[in-house]
């Protein structure tokens, strides 16, 4: 039974990441005064993509087309660490919080590599920035994992919820506090946002994402955009489980599952909104400052780990 | 009214965790107008806690305290700052000596210097650490920002965040104090940031800029 | 009624001078409205004299050092407007800078210090000095040049980071009343802090950390080394008037708070601690100062330089303690406000001559000013400590009570300061004054008020070195009394 919903969980979270980049959009547009594409066109443009024939540059090596692949498997791996619905997951038991970093970093890795491999001066230049970018943001975000895994004195991120959902709410720590904020920083980093990123650009100076996968096509690129899709889905589910997690179901009954379903719901349309009016209201980083945006995450999340010294 | 104040004991004490993010965000910030912005949204806190106060303690004076906090602090003064601002027609970019990253550190060991420093008084007065710290961490970034800030305006800013945890550490000790000293306080407050205001347009007249690293005319 | 009268009307007359246009009939007013205050002043004093104590409220009060702080301020009043009306005809055009804002300020600044003067409660006389920094900010920026705006700016700055210290010394000494059993809307009183001072030993560290705070705030305002850093600035490049108002009253005004200040932490943690700190800056303000005025090339800037040191001197009064060291440092604070004002009333007239306020450029003064140059020669004499002008009785009290004391190494440095700065302004005046006037100079006509106002300080100052009234010993002692 167990193993049931956590199986579910897991095609949950893959089925519905498309589903979330389509809300994100149509609430941007929507924000923006325009009207906005449907919220279920990434489905479309994945069922188009599969169709496709995929096109692979002359002079690519087999890296071009197993990246992809990778990539998704990888990202998939990483969704199973997340505790959407119980204070567990299918993998959140056996595996810690530094191997699903790790498995992000695996899957951004290859992204790179694919896009060296595609030969295009583009592909270079993005796989240059987001190497950067990704060196960057992999210190706050382990160093906060490491400060909540410090003060719940446990290292899988399931057990981090659970002891989370034992606490009070509105128990307010200033570990978690810093902790959320240099999250929240670096999950836009890593998924490519405004401000670090703009995920619909396809100008020379402000792609990053855009311009690693600018040589894919066809079910190639459909894995990609799932795979980043899922992403988001993966590190907002991570960011509500660590921080927000009241609501998940303690036991099996089929109401506290309703009620898990809804309260996940409800806390990711908050975050979609966020996301959206965040992406509304600023403007793109310029590339030499977006380092110093992620060092401002880096100093909130140093401090989260020295204030677990200080804990009550 | 169980429920209030639980709410107010709550904010009392989780807003030290705020001050500390709003200290990071002070230093580590690009633009003047989210300077003011942060500043506003400190003193934002700081009247939070005052109610809080004014519920546990069920006293009349803190809540006139915390509106006189509030209209002065968190309305008046950032408006004033933001007009001058806007008629100075800068760049809006803070001019510091270091890096934003750079500064956030320098913000976050400033932090840590704090809560080092208070632990001997809050041990001996039997206070509350985290709120003395807070306290202590937002005038030491008043500071900082006084000394490494180029631009007049920013001085201004950081006198203001000095004030603030100054006021923050009597009102963490002492519950406040007398209401007619606060009001005194506040409205010389007030006047000093209008005269500060007509001496920065003094300076960009005579001057014709309004780097204060540059005002060295009168030495030794 | 006694205190509410004297303390608002320079506020009310500073609202009805702004209404006015006319240079005349502004000029006329506030001659008019500073004798009625400076009657009023008199009056106080007198009641305070029969009484000892006035109360008025819960925020004002009146005992002996009230008594001759006021005295002080009030003869230093009279002379400034008198030599204002004869000055303002200088004044360039400028959106503050005009006669009416002038006097308006002027009498702004006046009530401000007054509200210090007459405050009963700890937490009011903070407002009020703080207060006192923003009336003068725009006078010492008042002729809008580039020097006076940066002097203007670097005066706001440090003088409100430095009364942001002291408050958060007023703040722990109030927590320290609190915890020591005072009530809360009293233990900021003086009265009351003073009366009930010995059960505050219990937080001795927070007194003597409060008392710390305040020094080094109110030190500000008073130009202790190492925070005079704006003194210079600011009394060199404000107008002649104001540069006396500001070294001669503010100054004292400052002090004033400082001495309210150790009287009550010598109650409650013993005299030993106050006293050394007072000892320590005072001793460092007279060095470091005395060894600046020789390099100085402004005339104001060695005047204020010159404030600097005998500000200093004044602390080492008070530190030194004992009922001649006190009796000394209330002379000298009092004497030296005369002193300085008469100096500062010559370089108006200098500068007018000259164009110019650098010694180096000045020659001949004797040839071409002669009474001002004699009036600066009566300074210069005066504020060496020389007599027969009163710093001499001063200085020779501080020192004689630093030799009685023990303070062997202090009476040492005194003197070493004391030669320093003789030698300084010897110098600089011998050069000012000797030789052929340079070219080009205008030589215009005197005032009668500013011969007046010369006249009067120079007077006041041979009638305190020759023989100190009996009536105002009395006053010194009365005010001494307070502070035992």
């Amino acid at each position: 039974m167990m193993l049931a919903v956590d199986s579910i969980q897991i095609l949950l979270l893959i089925a519905v990441a498309p589903l979330l980049r389509g809300i994100v959009s149509r609430v941007k547009a929507r924000i923006q005064n325009r009207r906005g594409a449907s919220v279920f066109r990434p489905y479309a443009d994945l069922w188009k993509l599969f169709r496709k024939e995929a096109l692979v540059p002359p002079t690519a090596s087999f890296l071009f087309r197993a990246c992809p692949v990778v990539l998704f498997a990888a990202t998939v791996a990483a969704a199973a660490f997340v505790p959407v619905l119980r204070s567990s997951s299918l993998l959140g038991n056996t595996g810690d919080f530094v191997l699903l970093v790790y498995l992000l970093a695996l899957a951004r890795f290859f992204l790179v590599l694919g896009a060296m491999d595609g030969g295009s001066s583009f592909g270079g230049m993005g796989a240059s920035r987001e190497a950067l970018v990704s060196t960057l943001a992999e210190a706050p975000l382990l160093l906060g994992l490491i400060a909540i895994a410090i003060v719940s004195h446990s290292a899988s991120i399931a057990s981090m919820t659970q002891w989370t959902i034992a606490r009070m709410p509105f128990e307010l720590s200033p570990v978690h506090a810093f902790a959320f904020v240099a999250f929240a920083m670096v999950i836009i980093a890593e998924t490519g946002r405004v401000p670090v990123d703009n995920p619909t650009t396809h100008l020379e100076l402000t792609m990053i994402h855009e311009a690693m996968v600018l040589e894919y096509s066809g079910p190639s690129l459909a894995l990609i955009e799932w795979a980043g899709a899922i992403k988001l889905t993966l590190m907002f589910s991570m960011l509500i489980a660590l921080f927000v997690p009241w609501g998940i179901a303690a036991n099996l009954s089929f109401f506290g599952i309703l009620i898990a379903v809804v309260a996940f719901l409800l806390k990711m349309a908050v975050l979609i909104v966020l996301l959206a009016a965040l992406e509304s209201g600023v403007a793109k980083l310029r590339m030499y400052l977006v380092p110093e945006y992620l060092g401002v995450a880096c100093a909130l999340s140093v401090l989260a780990v020295v204030f677990t010294a200080f804990a009550r | 009214m169980g429920l209030i104040e639980f709410a107010a004991a709550k904010t009392l004490a989780s807003s030290a965790v705020f001050l500390f993010i709003t200290v990071l965000l002070i230093a580590a910030t690009k633009r003047t107008v989210a300077c003011i912005a942060l500043f506003s949204a400190q003193c934002g806190i700081i009247t939070a806690q005052i109610v809080a106060v004014a519920f546990l303690r069920h006293s009349g004076e803190a809540f006139a305290v915390a509106i006189i906090v509030l209209l002065v602090k968190v309305v008046a003064i950032p408006y004033v700052l933001l007009r001058i601002a806007n008629r100075l027609k800068l760049s809006p970019n803070v001019t510091a000596a270091t890096t934003p990253a750079q500064s956030a550190f320098i913000g976050a060991g400033l932090i840590l210097l704090a809560f080092a420093v208070v632990q001997p008084y809050a041990r001996a007065f039997a206070l509350d650490s985290e709120m003395l710290a807070a306290a202590t961490a937002i005038v030491l970034t008043g500071g900082l920002l006084m000394v490494s800030r180029r631009m007049a305006l920013m001085q201004v800013i950081g006198l203001l965040v000095l004030e603030n945890g100054i006021f923050l550490l009597a009102m963490s000790t002492t519950f406040g104090m007398p209401l007619v000293i606060e009001m005194g306080v506040f409205f010389d407050l007030l006047i000093w940031v209008l005269l500060m205001g007509v001496f920065i347009f003094r300076i960009r007249e005579t001057f014709a800029h309004v780097d204060v690293s540059r005002l060295r005319r009168l030495r030794g | 009624m006694t205190l509410w009268v004297p303390l608002l009307l320079p506020l009310l007359g500073a609202f009805l001078l702004l209404a006015f246009k006319s240079y005349r009939v502004v000029v006329r007013t506030a001659l008019a409205i500073g004798v009625v205050e400076v009657l009023l002043l008199g009056n106080c004093a007198w009641k305070v004299h029969a009484d000892g104590v006035l109360r008025q409220g819960r925020y004002l009060r009146a005992d002996g050092l009230t008594l001759l702080f006021l005295l002080n301020l009030a003869l230093i009043f009279v002379v400034v407007l008198a030599y204002s009306a004869g000055y303002l005809r200088h004044i360039p055009k400028g959106r503050f800078s005009s006669p009416r804002w002038y006097y308006a300020l002027l009498f702004l600044f006046l009530f401000t210090m007054i509200a210090a003067y007459l405050a009963a409660n700890l937490g009011m006389l903070w407002i009020a000095i703080e207060a006192t920094t923003l009336a003068s900010a725009l006078l010492v920026g008042f002729y809008n040049t580039k020097g006076a705006v940066e002097a203007g700016w670097k005066y706001l700055m440090v003088c409100t980071v430095g009364i942001a210290f002291a408050m958060f010394g007023t703040i722990a000494l109030y927590l320290a009343a609190v915890r020591g059993g005072i009530p809360a809307d009293a233990a900021l009183d003086w009265t009351a802090l003073m009366s009930s001072a010995p059960s505050m030993a219990g937080a001795r560290d927070l007194v003597k950390l409060a008392f710390v705070f305040v020094v080094v705030g109110y030190g500000t305002k008073i130009g202790f080394v190492p925070m005079h850093s704006w003194l210079p600035d600011a009394h060199a490049e404000a107008p002649a008037p104001i540069s006396a108002m500001l070294s001669a009253a503010l100054l004292n005004c400052a002090m004033y708070a400082l001495l309210r200040w150790n009287a009550i932490t010598a109650r409650a943690v013993g005299v030993g601690f106050s006293h050394t700190l007072l000892l320590t800056f005072g001793a460092l303000s007279l060095l470091v100062a005395a060894f600046l005025m020789i390099v100085q090339r402004n005339l104001k800037r060695l005047l204020a330089y010159s404030s600097i040191e005998h500000m200093g001197i004044v602390a080492l009064g008070v530190g030194i303690g004992g009922p001649l060291g006190l009796f000394g440092a209330f002379l000298h604070a009092f004497n030296h406000s005369l002193a300085k004002t008469l100096l500062f009333f010559t370089t108006g007239r200098i500068r007018d001559t000259f164009a110019t306020l650098r010694m180096d450029r000045i020659r001949g003064m004797g040839r071409a000013i002669p009474f001002t140059s004699a009036a600066l020669i009566v300074g210069g004499v005066a504020i060496v400590g020389l007599p027969p002008f009163g710093l001499f009785v001063s200085e020779f009290a501080i020192l004689m009570a630093a030799f009685t004391g023990s303070h062997y190494l202090l009476a040492g440095l005194m003197l070493i300061a004391f030669s320093i700065g003789f030698g300084a302004l010897l110098y600089h005046f011998q050069r000012m004054l000797t030789g052929e006037p340079k070219a080009p100079h205008t030589v215009s006509k005197l005032p009668a008020s500013e011969v007046a106002a010369i006249c009067l300080c120079s007077a006041c100052l041979l009638i305190l070195g020759l023989r100190v009234p009996l009536a105002f010993v009395s006053v010194i002692h009365g005010a001494m009394a307070v502070l035992q």
